[in-house]
C-alpha cells in the first residue's frame, strides 16, 4: 500500500471494543483521505441530524496519504464529527506531529464510537491498542495531561488530548496536541468530552511507503525548494508569523475592531507580527515535514501576564486585540497561552468577549450579570474571562455557549459576528467582498480556512483581485474551496498553496499513492468532498438562509477606511457562484452534478 | 506625504514611517525611496528600473494594482504604506 | 580535508525533514524512527537539537567491534560492513552519544555513514541547520561572525 496505510481503527468506548478493519480503499479513491474521507465515513456511518454530544455522533480522526511522507509539510491530520458549534459537518486539522505519528504506527484514522462510562485514553503502540482509564487526567489542562501521559507511556509518544474545557462542553473547545498544535474550530473537542475521552496517545515505529520513490522524492524537493524561494513562505512567514498580517489588513481597512465597528483600529501596530517579534518572539518552529516555520515560541518575561508558550497566530492575535479594542499584546499573547492550556479556540472566544462587550455597551448585559465591568479595551478582561470560559465558572458559563447563543439569549443575536453559529475570523468582509461569500458559503460556519480570498484580494497572492468588487470572486472562490479540499484531504498544511499551486501539490500526491492521471482530476476530487460536506448539511437541514451573513456586514455601511460606504453585496455573488458550483438557485446540488462526481448516499 | 513601512522595510528605512516631499507618481516615490533609504531598500523595492510586483503597495489603503499600476497619481496628502510579499492567518 | 556534519541547532525548526531523508535512503520509505540521526526538542529551551554520529577519531563502536564490521574508510568515514557484521550490537552500548540503533524488522546495525560523501540530511534541512562541510571552512564562518562585530565599531563605513 502506497500513501495510505490501509488500515483504520474502530474504537467503541461503550462496548469497550477495538477492532482494525481495512481502510475503505474505493472511497479512499474517490475522497483522498483526512478531511474527505472523514466525512464520507461519517455521512455513511452518522445521521447528520445527530444530537453533536449523543453517543450516536462518532469522532474521526483521519490522516491523509501524504501525511508522515517526505511532502512539503506533511504533518497534519484531521478530526471529523458533527460539530455542537455549528450542527454543521465539524472537520477542524492540525499540524504538530500527532498525525505523522499515528501513520508511523500502522493507522490512517481512528473511528470513536458510543460513549465511555468513565474517563479514558486511547494507547496505540504499533500494533498495542489499549483503552485505558484517565480518571487522574480528568480536570487536569493540555500541559499536564501531555506530560503526565507522556511520562507513563513512551517518551517519543505523541498526544492529542482535550483540556478542562472539552470536559467541561464548551462549545468551541479545542482538540490540542503536541501541546500547542490546535484542531481548533467548532467545538469537537466538546464532542471528545462528552465521550469521555480525555487523550489519544499514540508511538509508532513503521514505515510509510510511496508508489513511484525516485519521482516523489523530486517533487517533493521541488515543492520544498519552490516554497523556500518564495517571498511568504521562504521569508514572510518564518521572520514574523502570520500576525504579519496584522498591519496590512488594518491599513486594507478591514481588520474588524470592536465587534466588526469598523475596519481601522488606531493601536493595531502594537499587536502585529513585527512587535511580536520584538518583544516576545523566542524562537520559531515548523511542525512534521514543514520547511515553512511559521510557528512562534513566546515567552512573556515580566509584568502581570507572564508565561511561555506559542502564538498568537493573526486570528488570535486580533480577535483579542482590535476586535476587543486591546492593544496590549502580553494580555493578548497570555489569552492565547491560556486557550492552549485550556483547550478553546482563541477565535470564537475573542469574538465571542467582543459581542459581550457591545452588549453591555449596549445595555443588553449588565455589569451584575458579567461580574465586573466589561468595556472594550479592558486588557484583564480577557485573561480572565478565558480563564472562566475554560472552566465554565462565573459568566464564563455563559460565554462557554458563543456569541450567538450568548447574544441570543439576551435578545439580540444581531450583535453576534458569526455565520451558522460560528465566529467570523480577522477579515471585514465589508472591505474584502469575496471572504463574505467565503464565509456564507463555508461548510463549516464562518471560517477563513476553507478558500482564503484574502490572499488574491488583499495580499496579490496569486492573482490581484479589487477587493471592493464582486467581479470574479465567485469563480475565483470555488477553486480556492476545491483546492483547499484536496490540500485539507492530503494531509498537508494550507499554507503551501502561499507558495506552491495545484502542479506542485497533484504532482506529490500522484506520485506518492500511483495515480496516473491530471491536475483536473485532482481538483475535481476538491469539488467531490465540497458537495459531500455540501450534503451532510443539507441533510442535517441546512438551508439557503443559512448561505448568509450578520445582518451588520450587509446593512451597515464600514464607517472609515479605503472601505468606506461599503457593504457586502452577497446576493449577486452568491447567485453566481451557486450556478458555477452546478446548483440550483437554493444552493443544493443537482442530481447532474453529484451523478457526475460520483457521489452515492 | 507619508510613507509607512512595515516588516524588514522598517529596518531599511531605520524608520517606521518617513515624511517625504510630494511625488507625482508611485513610481516616482519609490525611485526616491531606494535613492533615500539606501542599497537594500533599493534593492527591495526596485527590479531594473521598475516597482518590484513582490511588494505591497498601498495608497490609501488601496492596492496600487487597482489604481493603475506604478503609474497611479500621487495627491501630497496621500498615506502610502510598503510591505513586503506577505500572507497567512 | 574531509567534510563533516556541522550543526546550528538555533536554526533547527524541529521539522524532522533529516529523519524522514535519512530513513528514506536507508530503506525507500519514510521511517523517522529507523533514521541514523533524530531530532531532540527540549520544550521550555525552545530548542531542537539534530543528534547524529559524528565519526569520532577514536570511535568506541569500531573499537568494541568484535567482527571488525565497523571501520573507517578512506574518507574518514566509520562504516558498517554487513558482510562481516554478527549482529551482537555492543556498538549500540559502546557508542557514547546514543548514535546507532538497531533496525528490527531489518536485522541491521542504523549507523550514519554520511549518505557516502554526500550527506542528504544537510541538503534537505530548509534552515541550514544541518550543513556539511569542510570543518575549517564552518569554523571560518564563525570568525567572520565575530570579525564582523569588531568591523561594526571599528570600520570606516558600515553597509
Amino acid at each position: 500500500m502506497f500513501g495510505w496505510k490501509g488500515t483504520l481503527l474502530r474504537v467503541n468506548l461503550t462496548e469497550k471494543t477495538i477492532q482494525k478493519e481495512p481502510l475503505n480503499m474505493k472511497d479512499a479513491e474517490l475522497y483522498l483521505g483526512a478531511r474527505g474521507l472523514g466525512t464520507k465515513y461519517m455521512i455513511d456511518e452518522v445521521d447528520p441530524k445527530v444530537e453533536p454530544f449523543s453517543p450516536e455522533n462518532k469522532v474521526i480522526f483521519m490522516t491523509g496519504p501524504l501525511t508522515g511522507t517526505f511532502a512539503a509539510c506533511s504533518g497534519r491530520y484531521v478530526v471529523v464529527t458533527k460539530a455542537p458549534l455549528t450542527g454543521t459537518i465539524g472537520a477542524s486539522n492540525s499540524g504538530g506531529h500527532f498525525g505523522p505519528e499515528l501513520k508511523f504506527a500502522g493507522y490512517d484514522g481512528i473511528i470513536f464510537e458510543g460513549k465511555a462510562d468513565g474517563p479514558v485514553y486511547l494507547y496505540i503502540n504499533d500494533d498495542q491498542v489499549e483503552i485505558r482509564s484517565a480518571a487522574h487526567l480528568w480536570g487536569k489542562d493540555v500541559h499536564e495531561t501531555t506530560d503526565l501521559l507522556v511520562a507513563e507511556t513512551e517518551e517519543d509518544a505523541r498526544v492529542a488530548c482535550i483540556g478542562p474545557a472539552g470536559e467541561r462542553l464548551v462549545k468551541f473547545a479545542t482538540i490540542m496536541n503536541d501541546k500547542h498544535r490546535a484542531a481548533g474550530r467548532s467545538g469537537l473537542g466538546a464532542v471528545m468530552g462528552s465521550k469521555n475521552l480525555k487523550a489519544v496517545v499514540v508511538r509508532g515505529t513503521g514505515a510509510v511507503a510511496v508508489a513511484q520513490p525516485d519521482a516523489f522524492l523530486a517533487t517533493s524537493m521541488d515543492a520544498r525548494t519552490k516554497l523556500k524561494a518564495h517571498p511568504v513562505t521562504g521569508v514572510g512567514l518564518p521572520t514574523y508569523g502570520t500576525e504579519v498580517l496584522v498591519n496590512v489588513l488594518n491599513q486594507s481597512g478591514a481588520l474588524p475592531t470592536k465587534n466588526f465597528a469598523s475596519g481601522k483600529f488606531d493601536r493595531a501596530d502594537e499587536t502585529g507580527g513585527e512587535t511580536l517579534r520584538e518583544k516576545y518572539l523566542v524562537r520559531n518552529k515548523g511542525c512534521f515535514g514543514c520547511s515553512i516555520g511559521c510557528a512562534r515560541v513566546t515567552r512573556i518575561s515580566d509584568g502581570p501576564y507572564q508565561g511561555f508558550g506559542e502564538g498568537p497566530e493573526y486570528e488570535a492575535g486580533w480577535s483579542y486585540g482590535a476586535n476587543c479594542g486591546i492593544h496590549d499584546l502580553a494580555a493578548i499573547t497570555k489569552a492565547n497561552f491560556i486557550c492552549n492550556e485550556l483547550g478553546l479556540d482563541p477565535i470564537t472566544m475573542g469574538a465571542t468577549i467582543a459581542c459581550a462587550m457591545e452588549m453591555m455597551k449596549k445595555g443588553s448585559l449588565s455589569r451584575e450579570q458579567v461580574g465586573r465591568d466589561l468595556v472594550f479595551g479592558d486588557a484583564e478582561a480577557i485573561v480572565e474571562l478565558t480563564r472562566q470560559t475554560g472552566l465554565r465558572v462565573g459568566f464564563g458559563d455563559q460565554l462557554a455557549e458563543g456569541s450567538y447563543r450568548l447574544a441570543e439569549s439576551y435578545g439580540c443575536p444581531e450583535l453576534s459576528m458569526t455565520v451558522k453559529k460560528q465566529e467570523l475570523p480577522a477579515y471585514d468582509p465589508r472591505g474584502v467582498q469575496g471572504m463574505g461569500l467565503e464565509y456564507a458559503t463555508s461548510n463549516r460556519g464562518g471560517c477563513h480556512v476553507r478558500g482564503y480570498l484574502t490572499a488574491p484580494e488583499i495580499l496579490g497572492v496569486p492573482e490581484k483581485l479589487d477587493p471592493l468588487t464582486t467581479e470574479g470572486k465567485a469563480f475565483w472562490l470555488k477553486i480556492f474551496q476545491d483546492l483547499t479540499a484536496v490540500i485539507d484531504s492530503a494531509g498537508i498544511c494550507l499554507f503551501t498553496s502561499l507558495g506552491i499551486g495545484l502542479p506542485e501539490i497533484a504532482a506529490q500526491i500522484r506520485t506518492a499513492v500511483g495515480w496516473d492521471c491530471s491536475d483536473e482530476a485532482i481538483l475535481e476530487l476538491g469539488e467531490r468532498i465540497w458537495n459531500l460536506e455540501k450534503l451532510f448539511n443539507l441533510k442535517a437541514g441546512f438551508s439557503k438562509a443559512d448561505d448568509t451573513l450578520p445582518k451588520r456586514l450587509l446593512e451597515e455601511p464600514l464607517p472609515d477606511g479605503p472601505a468606506k460606504g461599503k457593504v457586502v453585496e452577497l446576493e449577486p455573488m452568491l447567485e453566481e457562484y451557486y450556478a458555477l458550483r452546478g446548483w440550483d438557485a437554493d444552493g443544493i446540488p443537482t442530481a447532474e452534478k453529484t451523478k457526475a462526481l460520483t457521489i452515492e448516499g | 506625504m507619508k510613507v509607512n513601512f512595515y516588516a524588514y522595510f522598517r529596518e531599511y528605512a531605520n524608520a517606521k514611517e518617513l515624511t517625504v516631499d510630494h511625488c507625482a507618481t508611485v513610481e516616482e516615490l519609490i525611485i526616491l525611496l531606494g535613492q533615500r533609504c539606501g542599497p537594500r531598500m533599493h534593492k527591495e523595492l526596485l527590479n531594473e528600473g521598475t516597482v518590484s510586483d513582490q511588494v505591497i503597495i498601498l495608497v490609501n489603503g488601496r492596492h496600487i494594482a487597482h489604481l493603475g499600476g506604478p503609474q497611479a497619481r500621487l495627491q501630497p496628502d496621500d498615506e502610502i504604506s510598503i510591505f513586503p510579499l506577505v500572507a497567512g492567518g | 580535508m574531509s567534510k563533516v556534519l556541522i550543526i546550528s541547532p538555533e536554526k533547527c525548526l524541529g521539522c524532522r525533514s533529516c529523519e524522514l531523508i535519512c530513513s528514506f535512503h536507508r530503506e525507500g520509505a519514510f521511517n523517522p524512527k529507523q533514521a541514523a540521526l533524530s531530532v531532540l526538542t527540549f520544550e521550555e529551551a525552545a530548542i531542537s537539537v539534530p543528534v547524529m554520529c559524528m565519526q569520532c577519531e577514536e570511535a568506541a563502536c569500531s573499537k568494541v567491534c568484535p567482527s571488525g564490521a565497523l571501520s573507517r574508510n578512506a574518507s574518514g568515514t566509520v562504516v558498517v560492513d554487513e558482510n562481516k557484521c554478527i549482529g551482537c550490537k555492543f556498538c549500540i552500548s559502546a557508542c557514547p552519544f546514543g548514535n546507532i540503533s538497531y533496525h528490527p524488522a531489518e536485522r541491521k546495525i542504523i549507523k550514519c555513514d554520511l549518505c557516502g560523501g554526500d550527506s542528504n540530511c544537510a541538503k534537505v534541512c530548509p534552515t541550514g541547520a544541518i550543513e556539511f562541510k569542510e570543518a575549517n571552512v564552518a569554523n571560518l564562518r564563525k570568525k567572520k561572525a565575530v570579525a564582523d562585530k569588531f568591523k561594526e565599531v571599528f570600520g570606516e563605513a558600515s553597509v
